[in-house]
């Protein structure tokens, strides 16, 4: 009988589990003690945070070392050659995503520390809160399909709950039901198709389904791979299941909509690599390439169009976040070394601008009570931090350098313009003009944001509101630090983060070898080329000398001779110019901007609009039809 | 030493040239020559060239009123900011074969297209901070003009990469200081049969993309006050207009260095014919090279703006839309269809 | 250095915003026909803008009505130093035909200081240039006393 040595617990080996378990600790004890206002913090607060450090310290082990960790629960190794146990195995594409949900977990916790301190049931948030945390990184770290399975039933239906959990908000619950509807239909995809393998390979340990099925193959495994793959496409909202998101997110709680968006969606991304890459090894054929790339631009495309008609700042915060997803999925789906990094450097970007940008909209919420565009403006002067942070995470999502949405999408561009070049296929060139003019359009909607909430006049309605609290402003600067400085540094993410977890796309027999201790042939994924010339730093530097000296220059030359109202009192001389009329409130409301856009698509927005009933009955109808397809393009091509 | 020297001699190009002071003379004096054709094509005296010094020099004497509803530090730096960015780009754009690497390497034509949206945003910025209607009414057609032009603009860089790149490793090459040398060795780009409907394309993006008289509906000074300058007064009054010179400065360029890169391959062999050598033939070189690339952006500028100034009323905002994404887009794509099967 | 450019081109790049008080349109249509090829007041500089807060002359025509008074007044208020005023046709600076009528509030001056008057009905684009080009002169020295 061993005693337990204390030590072994810091073997990076058991990090994994750890770092799953403390969610779920977390989740338990806030249950038990959680009635109390600051053990709860404490609690929420040391799991996020301790999982976040080991999830850190894992990373020279295996983003940098390039070692991969298996870990068998209760030590029960398999015999026989087939796995009983339950395994995690984490490689590189695990850590990476892990990373992201830990991160997104910490700052959504810290900000929700302040944000939801007003509502009650509380503990309740909290607990479902680490559910979902939790679900989400035991899925990215499990090693068995079933697992698998069971984690996305935990993070969907904690997401279910939390959807709802301001259910006295108008259409929380209907939001709530359809996720749940449409959720479960997913979830009984994944579970099916977790069935049919079962029954085809006897196994469920992904590594050794990774080394048997495309030694299998047959009619049931290709049914499997499109039970799946539309399972997962649930998880990540890829069009048709984008409704869903938009939805979730307007009722949601801000952390939750940075969860639901950063964490749940890149669950699914995770999903469909794992499935397209490992299991079923399918991405060097051309027609499933071409598969991931088509639903990728479609979903970057219509969902960029659909937030553009949006007027309620979260819903347009949902649909962009959809309209990212599919960079990502197009990216990855291009299945060159250069297009996974690139997509996994976007999904990473994705997280932290989209975090940033959900909690920017939670901080208007919090001060105004609604985020109805229409109903805003003018927030500059009352809340300049939010202001100041909302422009950087919208300077992110647009690709405006040197942020690091321009960072990724660069990539994007390079990895479907260079495949394009290398397969002679147009078909490519298309997909960089596509993601190219949707990167536009996010600028477009972003602007329409901007000018709508932060800036404008102020209505009566929001002349009470402030600042938030340091705790929410602490949480959103996070984020807005990590999107610059990824965005300054690309090389260096490059290189420590996205190329060892982009080139383990490519080389899933290091995944098998890593788990079975057996000895396939792994290949070395092809170097990351890039043609292209971006160095933001030295055009920061070029930025900042220019904009000093022109400052200098300002100064020095009376540009300072500025005059301004004094008193509370508008003197007429700065009161705004009005064409004769008499001063009113005129502001030009969300809806109304890019007029001379939406009239030339006037056909397209209308199709979209009727399309976009609202009603559940349709959207399950759309995952039915959207799987039927699947099943067969998978049947034929595959 | 050596590395005072190096920092003094970078802070003379982003200062001096072809940094800030390149700009602000030749923006403006392409806006003044802008002014004088179109008066001259109008059968008007016009004014004098130096006019937009004047304007702005005024401007920059009369007093700043920042608005009650402004947002202050928004509504001060947001020109300014436009202005560094804008010169910060001039410097990623080589004068023929002229370039200072530590600039050019810094980012390709991509990424120039974006940078370019930094201006176009600080202006959206500045406006949208006074809170006035007509800002919003102008920024939302600024922003659509963007909109329009970024499709063909993408279009027309798509085809002259992967004609360039057909040369280079990897069959693309955005970096401008390669379409430079390789128009350097195979002729200008415009004699490339293929590229010709991408040449008009970018052509008549140019009007568009800086805001001028047909294109102009964000600014419209007739129906909405000059839109997004409508509360502007004063030096950043001033450093707008500046701006819009500089921009047209940066758009012409580009067109020459894209599709015309090649005219500056005779200038060495000229300065060497007179008969200077060592440092001084390289100074001449440079001063030809300039003068070739601004007299080659005012023919441009002449063409492409002034030209379609005069002939032209302004379009409504659904028009120009229209137009660049269904005409203009149609050419620039023909373009690329035609790179990409060979021609 | 600055200083000088400033003063010197203070004069030479006059900005109108053109404040239409209850005209009969009859000046309105003169003052246009000043940038027209024919007479060109471009050549000295002048462009009509579209915002107060870009003008450094304001014209105004028609009688000052009562309904345009305030708009007048608070237009001309957001023009930025150095400005000036000018009235063009007879109607600003009398009242002309409209004199005494109880819908009228001006004359202009009663309200505001009024640099240079431009009198006709309406006035010719020659008058209207000479007038327009004394203004410049008296913007220069504003601008001088500005400063001081």
């Amino acid at each position: 009988m061993k005693y337990i040595d204390l030590l072994n617990f810091l073997n990076p080996v058991h990090f994994p589990i750890i770092a799953i378990m403390l969610y779920f600790l977390g989740a338990f004890l806030i249950v038990l003690f959680g009635r109390n206002r600051i053990v709860r913090n404490c609690i929420a607060f040391l799991a996020t945070g301790l999982t976040l450090t080991l999830l850190i310290l894992l990373v020279k082990p295996i983003l940098i070392d390039g070692g991969i960790i298996p870990y068998w629960m209760g030590n029960r190794v398999p015999a026989g050659g087939y796995a009983i146990g339950i395994a995690l195995e984490v490689d590189a594409l695990s850590l990476f995503f892990g990373l992201l949900v830990a991160t997104a977990v910490f700052v959504a916790i810290l900000y929700s520390f302040s944000y939801m301190s007003e509502d009650d049931n509380e503990p309740q948030y909290y607990t479902l809160f680490l559910m979902l945390a939790g679900g989400v990184l035991g899925m990215v770290f499990s090693g068995d399909l079933f697992n698998m399975f069971i984690m996305v039933e935990i993070l969907t239906f904690a997401a279910v709950a939390l959807t709802a959990f301001r259910n006295r908000v108008t259409g929380a619950l209907e939001a709530a039901f359809k996720y749940l509807v449409v959720g479960c239909i997913g979830s009984t995809c994944i579970l099916a198709g977790t069935i049919l393998l079962y029954q085809q390979t006897h196994t469920l340990n992904l590594a050794q389904l990774a080394y048997v099925i495309p030694r299998v193959g047959g009619t049931n495994v290709t049914v499997a791979f499109a039970l799946l793959f539309i399972g997962f496409c649930t998880k990540a909202f890829i069009v048709p299941f984008h409704p869903l998101a938009a939805d979730a997110h307007g009722a949601a709680p801000a952390p939750v909509s940075v969860m639901i968006s950063g964490v749940l969606t890149k669950s699914g991304i995770y999903g469909i690599i794992r499935l397209s890459f490992f299991l079923f090894q399918t991405m060097n054929l051309g027609t499933m390439q071409f598969w991931l790339v088509f639903l990728g631009s479609v979903s970057m495309f219509v969902c960029v169009t659909m937030a553009l008609a949006q007027h309620d700042f979260k819903r347009l915060l949902a649909f962009h976040s959809i309209s990212q997803i599919g960079y990502v999925l197009t990216a990855v789906g291009l299945a060159t070394t250069l297009g996974a990094s690139a997509g996994l450097y976007h999904a990473m970007n994705h997280t932290l601008f989209k975090g940033l940008l959900f909690l920017t909209a939670g901080a208007v919420l919090h001060e105004t009570g609604t985020t109805d565009l229409g109903k805003l403006g003018g927030l500059s002067k009352k809340m300049p931090w939010t202001t100041a942070l909302f422009l950087i995470g919208a300077a992110s999502i647009s690709g405006i350098p040197p942020f690091n949405g321009f960072a990724s999408k660069w990539l994007i561009y390079q990895a479907s313009y260079e495949k394009a070049v290398e397969t002679g296929n147009i078909g490519f060139a298309l997909v960089t003009i596509c993601a190219l003019v949707t990167s536009t359009l996010t600028l477009a909607s972003f602007v329409k944001v901007t000018q709508s909430v932060f800036f404008g006049q102020l209505p009566k309605e929001c002349e009470n509101a402030k600042e938030v609290s340091w705790g929410m402003r602490l949480a959103m600067s996070i984020l807005a630090i990590l999107c610059l400085v990824t965005g300054l540094f690309p090389n260096a993410v490059q290189k420590l983060l996205t190329i060892p977890a982009g080139s383990a796309l490519f080389n899933p027999n290091a995944y098998i070898n890593g788990m079975w201790q057996s000895h396939l042939p792994e290949t070395a994924a092809p170097a990351v080329q890039t043609v292209g010339v971006w160095n933001p730093t030295n055009w920061l530097i070029l930025l900042m000398i220019a904009l000093l000296s022109i400052c200098i220059v300002a100064i020095a030359s009376k540009y300072d001779a500025v005059r301004e109202n004094k008193g509370e009192k508008v003197a007429l001389k700065y009161s705004l110019f009005y064409g004769g009329e008499e001063t009113e409130f005129s502001q030009v409301g969300g809806g109304d901007l890019f007029w001379g856009f939406k009239q030339n698509w006037r056909h397209y927005f209308s199709f979209m609009h009727n399309l976009h009933s609202g009603i559940v009955n349709d959207y399950s109808l759309w995952a039915v039809v959207a799987l039927a397809l699947a099943m067969v393009y998978a049947l034929i091509v595959l | 030493m050596d590395m005072i020297l190096n920092a003094l001699k970078y802070l003379a190009y982003v200062l001096i040239f072809p940094g800030f002071l390149f700009c602000f003379l030749s923006g403006l004096l392409l806006c003044g020559i802008d002014r004088k054709l179109v008066a001259r094509m109008q059968k008007r005296v016009g004014p004098p060239i130096l006019q937009p010094f004047y304007d702005f020099f005024k401007l920059c004497g009369k007093e700043t009123i920042v608005p009650a509803a402004a947002n202050k530090f928004m509504f001060l730096m947001a020109p300014l900011l436009g202005l560094a960015a804008l010169v910060v780009l001039q410097l990623f754009i080589p004068v023929f074969q002229f370039n200072i690497p530590a600039f050019t390497e810094v980012a390709d034509v991509i990424v120039i297209l974006y940078l370019l949206l930094i201006p176009a945003v600080s202006i959206i910025l500045g406006g949208a901070s006074t809170g006035s209607p007509y800002a919003g009414v102008g920024l939302s057609r600024e922003m659509v003009t963007v909109l329009a032009c970024e499709l063909p603009l993408v279009l027309v860089l798509l085809s002259v990469g992967k004609v360039v790149g057909a040369s280079y490793q990897g069959g693309i090459c955005f970096s401008m200081t390669k379409i430079v040398e390789y128009q350097m060795s195979h002729g200008s780009l415009i004699t490339h049969a293929g590229l010709i409907p991408a040449a008009i394309a970018f052509l008549l993006v140019i009007p568009g993309e800086t805001g001028n008289h047909p294109f102009d509906a964000a600014e419209a000074e007739t129906e909405i006050c000059e839109g997004m300058l409508a509360e502007y007064s004063g030096a950043p009054l001033g450093v707008f207009k500046l701006n819009h010179g500089i921009k047209m400065l940066t758009m012409t360029s580009l067109f020459v260095m894209l599709f015309f890169g090649g005219l500056g391959s005779g200038i060495e062999s000229l300065v060497a014919l007179v008969g200077l050598t060592g440092t001084a033939a390289h100074m001449v070189s440079v001063l030809l090279a300039v003068l070739l690339l601004f007299l080659l952006c005012v023919i441009v500028t002449a063409v492409g703006i002034s030209l379609v100034h005069a002939v032209t009323a302004r379009l409504k905002i659904e028009q120009i839309f229209k137009y660049y994404w269904t005409v203009v887009s149609g050419l620039a794509l023909l373009s690329l269809v035609l790179v990409w099967y060979g021609l | 250095m600055f200083k000088k450019l400033i003063a010197e081109s203070t004069g030479k790049s006059p900005w109108l915003f053109h404040i239409n008080a209850g005209s009969c349109n009859g000046c309105d249509i003169e003052l246009v026909s000043v940038l027209t090829p024919r007479y060109d007041a471009e050549r000295l500089g002048f462009k009509l803008t579209g915002s107060p807060r870009h003008a450094d002359i304001v014209v105004v025509t028609g009688p000052v009505t009562q309904q345009s008074l305030n708009r007048v007044l608070r237009s001309i208020e957001q023009v930025p130093d150095p400005k000036c005023i000018v009235t063009m046709g007879s109607c600003p600076q009398s009242g002309n035909v409209f004199r005494g009528s109880y819908s009228v509030a001006g004359p202009l001056s009663k309200y505001v200081h009024v640099d240079v008057d431009v009198a006709g009905c309406t006035p010719k684009p020659e008058a209207v240039i000479d007038g327009l080009y004394l203004a410049t002169q008296i913007l220069a020295e504003k601008r001088k006393e500005m400063k001081k």
